[in-house]
């Protein structure tokens, strides 16, 4: 009940800053800040609440509520949580108010309406994570989605419009395919025990032959795959990152991309494991191109936000390896990677868009020398980096290193391949930092502010605290 | 052979009288609007009349909703899924008035007939959708061209009307002699002109019989498929579409569809065609055709209702899916898809042209309510909100996403199809839709963008024009009453779904 109403919260809350912003300038933003703070904390208490009260840990999934929705077809508003989808929506709320910071002063145009549309993002993409109905899942899969294509299309960057197509069509065209294995599996399940459900925990029960599940693993597999993105699927990733505005390419990198991870988790792996096990060589494979292809690619752009969105595609190949090797050491090296990706990629973006507004372009040839001017933005600006190559003592290092060891284990080969990916991220790293903060100084930037000082040190904290003190991650054991 | 006349029954009782009641309505009025026509020619009585006619009939339809299936001679037949798909075409028939009604106003001549094609053509829309028998179908199905080639040309000062006119009736004509054609083949093998016939399958198994049967099925379905722009059959539409003056090509996209396309489904379930395989084949390479060429035609239009009548097309093939893949056993779920889908399509393009009515009224350049282009749409959403929120849930329930009936209607299909196990329809219509992406988002796109700077709205802006912006009161209400309706039945499609089950439960 929390849980919906708090999704109903922010929706109402958008709706109440987009209203708000009509007759007082600048009430959106705070309007909207002061919600996700507040509801970020009431999920917290909640969550926190529920575990001593029910003395449990969340290490299965928790029934929230079940409702009917569609009788005919025998659909359920139904939510759950486990620790999971936990430590996914904390991320979401983190970065959530990360967006809204970093919107403060780049949003001019339309901004109520931009705080609305953000807050709606949210709310599908929590809903994204407690959904148990296939059905309400796919729901929130495409709700999240509709206000995300708004705020590239809307407030995005020169070529915005053919960048939101090409992110809309990607997804949508992949989530039909995903909603006619829901809609097979729903049948199958009625044909199975004569009820028509399409209910997770329902479909966990059932036994379906292999010849039958692999195709509808492939469905599920597609959808999640290009939202991951993975190799061949990724082409609108580049795109939707650099043309989305700051608080858009935060949310896409950190939050949206763990949906399809996620996916990959409860709805490939969970419910098909004969079958995922089976397409393992490939879907490793597609995972090992997906490493080296990004990390190859993001060396050789010459736009800050490209570089970090193909670097996302490289992290992104690291978490469907570790998925796919099916070793419980490896598993949490995916999460862990998922949640440090989640922060180093919205971290380096929030400075992509820093730079942005100082000097109004993304090409790395137009900087240089910042260290000068600017030296606190500097000094983030190399531990994003290094956050990003994996250097110890930050989150990314234990993700990858704890995937590559569990995969190690399974499929030497790829881990020894996938390796090699880290070499390349070290190179685009310092690509990244050498051009844009070192050399001559082309021009004088203005330092961080406090508010992008807050915003840098949070995810900067964020990252040293699991990079130093994994268990805080790894003493959850996700349901593995 | 039984005439309808030596049937011993009485042919009009209380029961019959009350099941085509609202067709009665209709009928009476059409007659009681002449009149008035001959008493007094005025604009506002006549349409005040014809809405009120409308609006009751309206009324004893859903009153009629529960009422047991009714045999009313051998050529109707009145069921719930009739009584269902007749109210939609009220309804539409409804609004179509009310946005009629502003664009008439503008000429000085006084328009009754306007509104008694407009009465004729629900009428032809009412007996199609009740109809049993060939004969019946036929005359519904002239009823409703005729009225229709009427209210096309109707500004006979417009070229393009009078171009589209010509044009429907010319092929009109024609569709309905291969109909004809089709009808008189199909009786000279059974023997028969009802729906109900108990076609004997050996005949079907006959070399020759078998063949001049499904012959006559294609001519008969042709002409069906003529009027629902189904491709091959759909070089009338763009044209028509964008030549009619917005209220009729609203007509023409819900009634005549919605009229059509249940006749049709009523006549193959009836008829159990779904057993010829030649004529699935058929209708599958209408329906992959359809919704391949209607999206990739509409994605370079520049004319917002050139592009709606390709992407009508597109729909429509999406909805033969539902008659390639029913079985016997799935009869029921069939009709449910089938009225649903018809209901979600209805309702977006109600939304849609609504809006379109609206933009045209306050656009001086079109005075004959042809067509507008895509760039008038620019910026809608920041200059007249609630029309930018209408056309917005409109495009994105036919585009079949989620939070509109339209993604339920897709649902529907996308189940029936599992169930059949249609898997190349299925991974056409994905691509069909992934292709009409590509022209709906555009649309919206633009509706998002920033207003153009036109000085005409800001100085509309400083002269207090922005009240003759929103429209009359009725028309503010209309259009906020269709967001709420997109809205909810977006959301809680239960309620659609419960109406139409619990009339199907009448129809078994």
């Amino acid at each position: 009940m929390t849980v919906t109403l708090i999704m109903l919260a922010l929706v109402i809350a958008g709706a109440l800053a987009w209203r708000a912003e009509t007759y007082w300038q600048g009430s959106a933003k705070w309007l909207a800040l002061i919600s996700l703070a507040l509801l970020a904390t009431v999920f917290a208490v909640f969550v926190i609440d529920y575990a001593i009260n029910h003395n449990n840990d969340f290490a299965q999934l928790q029934v929230l509520s079940r409702v009917n929705w569609i009788k005919t077809f025998n659909i359920q508003y139904s939510i759950a949580l486990d620790q999971l989808s936990i430590v996914l929506i904390a991320l979401t709320w983190l970065l959530a108010i990360i967006c809204a910071l970093v919107s403060w002063h780049e949003i001019k145009r339309h901004v109520g309406f931009y705080y609305f549309n953000l807050l709606l993002t949210i709310a599908g993409i929590i809903g994204v994570f407690v959904a148990v109905d296939m059905f309400l899942f796919f729901f929130f899969w495409e709700v999240m989605l509709l206000p995300m294509t708004a705020i590239i299309a809307i407030w995005g960057h020169e070529k915005k419009h053919f960048a939101a197509l090409k992110f809309f069509i990607f997804t949508q065209v992949s989530s039909l395919l995903m909603l006619v294995a829901i809609i097979a599996t729903g049948y199958f399940h009625l044909l199975q025990t004569g009820q028509l459900s399409f209910y997770y925990l329902d479909w966990l029960m059932l036994d379906i032959p292999l010849s039958m599940s692999q195709y509808l693993m492939l469905g599920f597999f597609i959808a999640f795959a290009v939202k991951l993105p993975s190799v061949p699927l990724h082409s609108w990733l580049p795109d939707a990152h650099t043309q989305a505005p700051t608080a858009g390419s935060v949310l896409l990198a950190g939050v949206l991309l763990k949906t399809g991870a996620y996916g990959l988790i409860r709805f490939v792996i969970f419910l098909f494991p004969q079958a995922s096990t089976q397409f393992a060589p490939i879907a490793a494979t597609l995972a090992v191109v997906s490493i080296i292809y990004g990390a190859k690619m993001a060396f050789a752009q010459q736009d800050f936000k490209r570089l970090v969105a193909y670097s996302s595609i490289s992290h992104m190949g690291f978490v469907m390896l570790a998925l796919f090797a099916f070793n419980s050491m490896a598993y949490q090296g995916a999460i862990v990677t998922m949640v440090a990706h989640g922060l180093s990629s919205a971290a380096l973006f929030s400075l992509a868009g820093m730079i942005y507004q100082r000097i109004h372009s993304r090409n790395l040839a137009d900087m240089g020398g910042f260290w000068q001017s600017a030296p606190r933005m500097g000094g983030f600006a190399l531990a994003f980096a290094g956050a990003a190559f994996g250097l110890p003592g930050l989150a990314n290092f234990i993700g990858e290193f704890l995937s590559l060891v569990g995969v190690f284990q399974v499929l030497p080969e790829f881990a020894v391949i996938a390796a090699l990916g880290l070499i390349g991220s070290a190179i685009y790293g310092m690509v990244l930092f050498q051009s844009s903060f070192q050399g001559t100084p082309t021009q004088d930037i203005i330092d961080l502010q406090p508010r992008e000082l807050i915003i840098c040190g949070s995810l900067l904290l964020m990252l040293l605290a699991i990079g130093l003190y994994p268990m805080l991650l790894l003493k959850f054991s996700f349901g593995a | 052979m039984m005439s309808i006349t030596s049937n011993s029954a009485p042919l009009l009782t209380m029961t019959i009288a009350s099941a085509i009641l609202p067709q009665l309505i209709i009928a009476f009025g059409i007659t009681l609007a002449l009149l008035l026509v001959a008493w007094k020619r005025s604009q506002r009585t006549i349409a005040v009349f014809s809405s009120l006619i409308l609006f009751t009939a309206l009324l004893a339809n859903v009153s009629l909703l529960a009422m047991p299936t009714t045999q009313v001679t051998q050529l109707l037949k009145v069921d719930g899924y009739s009584r269902f798909a007749f109210s939609l075409i009220l309804i539409s028939a409804l609004v179509a008035l009310r946005m009629s009604h502003s664009f008439l106003k503008a000429h000085i001549e006084v328009h009754d007939e306007y509104y008694l094609l407009l009465l004729l053509l629900v009428l032809g829309a009412g007996v199609l959708v009740t109809s049993d028998h060939f004969a019946s179908l036929f005359l519904g199905f002239e009823l409703l061209s005729l009225s229709l080639v009427g209210l096309v040309g109707y500004h006979r000062e417009s070229n393009y009307s009078v171009e589209s006119a010509f044009k429907y009736l010319v092929l009109s004509a024609t569709a309905s002699s291969f109909m004809l054609l089709g009808i008189a083949f199909i009786y000279s093998v059974t023997g028969d002109m009802s729906f109900n016939a108990t076609t004997v399958s050996a005949i079907h198994h006959q070399q020759g019989l078998a063949l001049f049967y499904q012959l006559g099925l294609l001519l008969f379905v042709s002409g069906i498929a003529f009027k629902l722009s189904i491709a091959p059959f759909h070089f009338w539409t763009p044209d028509v579409y964008q030549g009619a003056p917005t209220p009729v090509t609203m007509l023409m996209a819900t009634i005549s569809k919605v009229a059509m396309f249940v006749v049709l489904l009523k006549c193959i379930i009836a008829q159990r065609y779904w057993l010829h395989d030649n004529f699935q084949l058929f209708l599958m390479s209408f329906a992959v055709i359809s919704m391949l060429l209607g999206n990739v035609m509409a994605l370079k239009q520049q004319h917002l209702k050139r592009l709606l009548a390709y992407s009508s097309i597109a729909h429509m093939g999406y909805l033969l899916i539902v008659i390639i893949v029913t079985s016997a056993q799935s009869l029921a779920f069939t009709w449910q898809s089938a009225l649903f889908y018809l209901a979600a399509y209805t309702l977006a393009n109600l939304s849609i042209f609504i809006v379109i009515a609206l933009i045209q009224q306050q656009n001086s350049r079109v005075v004959f309510q042809e067509d507008i282009l895509l760039a008038d749409l620019q910026g809608l959403f920041w200059r007249v909100p609630s029309y930018g929120l209408l056309m917005l849930l409109g495009l994105l329930s036919l585009a079949g996403i989620p939070l509109t009936m339209g993604f339920i209607g897709k649902f529907y299909i996308l189940s029936q199809a599992t169930i059949a196990h249609a898997w190349w329809l299925i991974a056409t219509l994905i691509i069909a839709s992934g292709i009409s992406l590509a022209y709906y988002l555009p649309m919206i796109f633009k509706i998002f963008a920033d207003a153009p700077s036109d000085r005409l709205f800001d100085t509309q802006k400083m002269n207090g024009k922005v009240k003759a912006l929103e429209g009359h009161i009725i028309e503010q209400v209309l259009v906020y009453s269709f967001i709420v309706f997109g809205l909810v039945f977006g959301i809680l499609p239960e309620v659609i779904n419960q109406l139409i089950a619990s009339v199907s439960k009448l129809a078994n």
